[in-house]
């Protein structure tokens, strides 16, 4: 079973210029593709592809062997709760704080306002140094920090696949290692993973495959 | 002249491409009502209140002062001409009827719609609708629901607010600070005052409500790529919503006094 299936799958973006023309890639549960390209907009749009946060064109998207219906956005919220998306346009709900942020999906799952971060999150907090910061606003929280709060949203919130971007920009050096030992604990459990990164150490301990992107074209290698 | 018939015709079918769009998405909030599902009501619930708190409750010191002022300076005017009207059913008509809801609105739309606009433009623009939808949720029923009950209460107890401090508190001020002889006036209002104007004034703050938010979200939604589109599309619906509440007081005037 494939966790994702593109067939025939087309894509435009416009404003930057880029494009995917009638590809086809499959990921399955104990892949982990690293995105090889010469256009970053190129292999940022991929991901965004993959999270389902830009429309086809035309081609078929198979989430769990389930054809996705993007005639309604409504269709696609099950899938999307299920990915993990850290990226340059990944953002925190500015008008709630950050531990709201964390806690906003069970808050609205579990239908209760009275809870708190659970063990993982807490620890993930007090390790990348934002447990004292969690009770402002995200607009106050310095970028690095704000990526961090994102970053710990997204691992908290037990994907199915986890796409990020370039994490050793992302998360900032000085936490690059942090993040690194969590996504390693992450990956033993066969998460899937598709990422973006300049780090070739991190490429070739984190991908079993590789994706290369070139002129609108994927190949896997 | 085909040049001018054609501006004219092109700007009447976006006109009511617009009026479309906005019945449409009025459609989707309304029907996220009906639905009940388990999930998100204490959230629903939460952000629900923190609009009315905004609209409402904060602009407490700003509707009050007003209403005072157009109370007072109403019944001064028309103390003057009382022996040719009755002064209770002029001021019901007035401010009750017709000055209240406007005035409301007005203030509405000056301190909460342009607010909700740029928030939701801002939103947009900055992916944390993106965001909301990763979690899996819904913005519909998280952004724009809660919105819609909380303006539209909020706009209700406003307009309730102002009518009673216009009435009350402008005969008081009068009383306490002029000699002008009133008369009976609060037996005057009461007996001039009938179920159908609290209706209709009912009708009106709800009606009002749901073209302000309505027309609030539908601009913010529709900025997408440039941060100059916020005041551009904040703008717009101050003014898009003010014509709107203008136009429905006036139907909804028509068809229950005329």
């Amino acid at each position: 079973m494939y966790l994702i299936n593109l067939v025939d799958y087309t894509i435009d973006f416009p404003e930057s210029g880029c494009s995917f023309n009638k590809m086809n890639f499959a990921l399955s549960r104990d892949d982990a593709f690293a995105i090889i390209g010469d256009s970053p907009d190129q292999a940022h749009m991929f991901l965004k592809a993959l999270a389902m946060l830009v429309k086809p064109v035309s081609g078929d998207f198979y989430f769990k062997d389930k054809k996705v219906d993007f005639s309604d956005y409504r269709n696609l919220l099950p899938c999307k709760k299920k990915i993990g998306y850290i990226a340059s346009d990944s953002a925190m709900i500015s008008n709630i704080t950050v531990r709201e942020n964390l806690l906003f999906t069970r808050y609205y799952f579990d239908d209760s306002l009275s809870l708190s971060l659970d063990e993982t999150a807490t620890k993930l907090c007090k390790n990348f140094g934002i447990y004292d910061k969690l009770d402002i606003h995200p607009g106050r929280l310095s970028s690095v920090n704000l990526r961090i709060a994102i970053a710990i949203r997204e691992l908290t919130k037990s994907p199915d696949l986890f796409l990020f971007e370039r994490p050793e920009d992302f998360i900032g050096h000085t936490n690059f290692d942090l993040f690194t030992e969590v996504l390693r604990d992450m990956v033993l459990t066969k998460l899937p993973i598709v990422f973006i990164s300049y780090d070739k150490d991190f490429i070739e301990e984190f991908s079993n495959k590789k994706i290369f992107l070139k002129d609108g074209t994927l190949s896997i290698g | 002249m085909d040049y001018i018939a054609g501006y004219i015709g092109r700007k009447a079918s976006s006109a009511t491409n617009h009026i479309s769009n906005l019945f449409a998405f009025t459609y989707r909030i309304f029907v996220l009502i009906f639905q009940k599902p388990e999930a998100g009501r204490a959230l629903v619930r939460r952000i629900s209140l923190e609009q009315v708190y905004f609209t409402c409750v904060q602009a407490l010191p700003i509707i009050i002062p007003i209403a005072l002022v157009f109370g007072s300076m109403l019944i001064i005017q028309f103390t003057k001409v009382s022996g040719q009207y009755d002064l209770g059913k002029t001021m019901v008509m007035l401010i009750v009827r017709e000055l209240g809801p406007v005035i409301t609105a007005f203030l509405v739309i000056l301190r909460s719609a342009t607010a909700v606009a740029i928030e939701i433009s801002y939103m947009n623009l900055f992916h944390e609708i993106d965001a909301i939808e990763m979690a899996g949720i819904d913005p519909m029923r998280v952004v724009c629901l809660p919105r819609l009950i909380g303006i539209t209460s909020a706009i209700l107890c406003l307009f309730i607010v102002f009518d009673l401090v216009a009435i009350i508190g402008g005969y008081l001020i009068i009383w306490i600070f002029t000699y002008i002889p009133m008369g009976d006036f609060i037996t005057q209002i009461g007996k001039a005052i009938t179920a159908t104007d609290i209706a209709v004034g009912i009708i009106k703050a709800i009606f009002f409500g749901i073209a302000i938010t309505v027309t609030c979200l539908k601009h913010g939604f529709s900025v997408k790529r440039l941060i100059t589109d916020i005041p551009v599309g904040t703008s717009k619906a101050a003014v898009e919503c003010f014509f709107y509440c203008l136009v429905i007081n006036v139907i909804i005037s028509i068809l229950f006094y005329m």
